[in-house]
C-alpha cells in the first residue's frame, strides 16, 4: 500500500518545497517518492529542497528513499538539497557507514535557496 | 534525589539487602535488642557527641568543615540522629536510603572515609565501657555484638555509595577535560577554527566529531578548519576519525578544512582508500584560513599604504 | 553484596511486539523514551534510536515476527539501555557475510546489521537456518 498526500509538496517559483515532518516508513515514504517526482514532472522544477530538521532518526531504509529521490530527480534535471539535518543525525548516517550520494546538503532554507542559485549559474 | 539514584546503582533492592544482613549476620533477635537499647543509647549518645565535637573543633585540620556555629549546630544534630537510627531496630529500604545519603554527602563535601570511620570506632569505643557500665556483663556483651553487627552493615553502605559517587565525580572530571581538550573558535562570520592538540584515542575522537557538528549547526557556519598539527601520532584510527567528521560535516551542508597535513597523514589517509577529491586539505593553517575564507567569499589582502598626505 | 562486579544487571524489563511496519517506529519510540529518561546525549539516543529502527526493520522484513526486550541496565554503577530483538524466522545462512555490511537478500541497502554494530557499545548476534535469529545491543550513557 502506497500512501499519497501526506507531505505537501509547495511551489517557489522553479523550485519545490518539501518539509518531512512525520516519521517516514513504507506506505509513507514510497508515497512521497512518488508525488515529489510527478510534482517535479509536472512543474518543470529546476530545484528540491527537503527540510529534514524534523526528523530526529534517519535509518538505512529513510536515508535511501532520500537519497534515490535525490537521483531519481536528478535524471530529471533536477537537483536536490536536503537542509537542516541534525547534528546527531549526521554523525549516525557517517558511523553507519552510509553515504548520502547524489544530493546536496545545506544548513538551512536559505543557504539551500543560495546553493540552488549558484548550482544554476554554473 | 542522589540517594536514590545510587539505590539504583548500588542495586540496593529488598532481596540485595537481606544478602547483606545476612552476610553481617545481623538477624531480627538483634534488631530487638537494639530497641530496646534505646533509651540507653540516647543517654551516651549526647555526652559522645558533646566529648567529639571538642575534639574535632580542636585541630586545625578538621575545624575547617565547620566554618560557623550554625553548621556546628546542624551536623551536630545529623549525627546524634545518625547514631540513635542504631537503636530504631529497623534495616529497610528507608534505613539503608538514610546510610546510602550518608555516603554521598561525604563525598559531596570531600570528607574522607577516615573521618567517619574514625568517629564510628570512637563512638563504639565508648559505647562498648557504658554498655559494661549499665549492663550485666552477658547482656552488655550480647548488645555491643548486635551494635557492631549494624555499624558494620552501616560502614559498607556508606563506603560503597562514597565510592561509587566518587567514579562518578571522577568520570565528570573526565568527561569536563575532554571538552576543554575540543576548544572550537569562531574567526570569522562562518568560519570556525578547531585546533586539536595532544593525543586522540576514540573517546576524544568521538568527542570531536559530536562537538565539531553541534558547533557547525550552533553557529550555522560555512567552514569548520581542523588543525591537527599539534597532534603527536595520527594512526589510521584516528584518520578515520577525521575523514568521517568531514563527511558529517558535509551532510550538514558544511565544509571541513584540514590543516597541519604532514606526510606521514597524507599517506594513512590515502592508504584508508578515502576519496581524497571530496576533503579540503592544506598543511599549514594559514592557507587554510585563507581557503575558508575563499569559501565565504572573503579574502585576506594587504591593506594599501596612506603614507602621503597629498593622497 | 553484588560479588560480580561486571555482572549487568536488569533494572527494568519491558517486551514488545514486532508483527508490522509500524512496530519499527513504535519500538524505536519506546527505546527513546527509555534513553532520554536516563539522560543520554542526543548522539548515544541517536545512535541507539537507529540501531533500533534496523534491527527491528530486520524482524519485520526478514522474519516477519518477532519480539523486542527494552531493559535498563546498569553495570557497577554504569547505566545503559539493552535491546534484544529475538524472532524465530529463517535465519542467516552466512552471518559472517551479513555482519560485513553491503551485502542483502532484501536487495535493499545491506547497512542494518553493520551499521548497527557500529553505532552501539556491544552487540551480540546468535542465528540458526531455520530457527531464528537473536540480536542483543547495549548502549551505555557517557558520564
Ligand atoms: N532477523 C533476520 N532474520 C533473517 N535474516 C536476517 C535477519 N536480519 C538480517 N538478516 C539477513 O542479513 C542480511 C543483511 O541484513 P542487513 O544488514 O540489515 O541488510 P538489509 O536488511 O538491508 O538486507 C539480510 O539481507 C538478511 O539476509
Ligand atoms: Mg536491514
Amino acid at each position: 500500500m502506497t500512501i499519497h498526500g501526506v507531505i505537501p509538496i509547495l511551489r517557489m517559483g522553479d523550485i519545490l518545497l518539501t518539509t518531512v515532518h512525520i516519521e517516514l516508513h513504507d506506505a509513507v515514504a514510497e508515497g512521497f517518492q512518488a508525488d515529489v517526482l510527478t510534482a517535479i514532472e509536472q512543474r518543470r522544477a529546476r530545484g528540491l529542497i527537503v527540510d529534514i530538521s524534523g526528523l530526529d532518526v534517519v535509518d538505512s531504509y529513510v536515508a535511501r528513499i532520500l537519497a534515490e529521490t535525490g537521483r531519481m530527480a536528478l535524471l530529471m534535471g533536477t537537483q536536490t538539497v536536503l537542509v537542516g539535518m541534525r547534528p546527531e543525525v549526521a554523525a549516525t548516517l557517517v558511523r553507519m557507514g552510509y553515504r548520502m550520494e547524489g544530493v546536496y546538503a545545506a544548513l538551512d532554507l536559505d543557504e539551500g535557496l543560495a546553493l540552488l542559485r549558484r548550482l544554476g549559474r554554473r | 534525589m542522589p540517594h536514590r539514584h545510587y539505590m539504583t546503582a548500588l542495586r540496593l533492592d529488598e532481596s540485595e539487602i537481606q544478602t547483606r544482613r545476612s552476610y553481617f549476620e545481623l538477624g531480627d533477635d538483634d534488631l530487638a535488642r537494639l530497641r530496646t537499647l534505646h533509651g540507653l543509647a540516647e543517654k551516651h549518645t549526647d555526652e559522645f557527641i558533646e566529648r567529639f565535637y571538642e575534639h574535632l573543633l580542636r585541630s586545625a585540620s578538621t575545624r575547617k568543615f565547620f566554618p560557623d556555629d550554625a553548621t556546628i549546630v546542624r551536623v551536630k544534630r545529623a549525627q546524634r540522629q545518625y547514631f540513635l537510627q542504631l537503636f530504631e531496630g529497623r534495616c529497610d529500604r528507608e534505613y539503608v536510603q538514610q546510610r546510602v545519603a550518608v555516603g554521598v554527602a561525604h563525598e559531596h563535601v570531600g570528607l574522607a572515609p577516615t573521618w567517619y570511620l574514625g568517629a564510628y570506632r570512637k563512638y563504639l569505643a565508648l559505647l562498648q565501657v557504658r554498655l559494661f557500665d549499665d549492663l550485666p556483663a552477658a547482656e552488655a556483651q550480647a548488645a555491643f555484638l548486635s551494635v557492631q553487627k549494624i555499624v558494620f552493615f552501616d560502614m559498607t553502605l556508606a563506603l560503597d555509595t562514597y565510592i561509587a559517587a566518587h567514579q562518578e565525580t571522577l568520570a565528570r572530571h573526565q568527561a569536563a577535560l575532554r571538552e576543554l581538550s575540543t576548544p572550537v573558535i569562531r574567526v570569522h562570520d562562518g568560519v570556525l577554527l578547531l585546533p586539536l592538540v595532544g593525543a586522540i584515542d576514540s573517546a576524544r575522537a568521538q568527542q570531536v566529531m559530536d562537538t565539531v557538528l553541534l558547533r557547525v549547526a550552533e553557529e550555522k557556519a560555512k567552514c569548520i578548519i581542523v588543525d591537527i598539527a599539534g597532534v603527536p601520532v595520527v594512526d589510521t584510527k584516528v584518520a578515520d576519525s577525521l575523514v568521517k567528521t568531514t563527511a558529517s560535516v558535509r551532510l550538514l551542508g558544511a565544509h571541513t578544512i584540514l590543516t597541519g597535513i604532514s606526510a606521514q597523514v597524507a599517506r594513512t589517509i590515502v592508504h584508508l582508500g578515502v576519496d581524497v577529491s571530496t576533503m579540503h586539505t592544506r598543511a599549514r593553517l594559514q592557507e587554510g584560513i585563507e581557503l575558508a575564507l575563499d569559501l565565504v567569499g572573503k579574502r585576506i589582502a594587504p591593506v594599501r599604504a596612506k603614507r602621503s598626505s597629498g593622497e | 553484596m553484588n560479588v560480580e562486579p561486571d555482572a549487568v544487571e536488569s533494572l527494568s524489563r519491558r517486551e514488545m511486539p514486532i508483527g508490522s511496519e509500524d512496530d519499527v517506529v513504535v519500538v524505536r519510540r519506546a527505546v527513546r523514551a527509555l534513553a532520554q529518561k536516563r539522560g543520554f546525549n542526543a548522539f548515544a539516543s541517536a545512535a541507539l534510536t537507529t540501531a533500533t529502527s534496523e534491527l527491528t526493520r530486520n524482524v519485520w522484513v526478514h522474519a516477519r515476527k518477532g519480539i523486542a526486550i527494552l531493559e535498563e541496565v546498569a553495570d557497577g554503577g554504569r547505566i545503559g539501555v539493552r535491546v534484544t530483538f529475538e524472532d524465530e524466522g529463517p535465519g542467516i545462512v552466512d552471518l559472517e557475510r551479513a555482519l560485513a555490511g553491503g551485502f542483502s537478500t532484501a536487495r535493499t541497502m545491506g547497512l542494518g546489521l553493520s551499521g548497527s554494530r557500529r553505532l552501539v557499545d556491544a552487540f551480540r548476534i546468535d542465528s540458526a537456518v531455520g530457527r531464528g535469529t537473536t540480536v542483543e545491543i547495549v548502549k551505555w550513557k557517557e558520564p
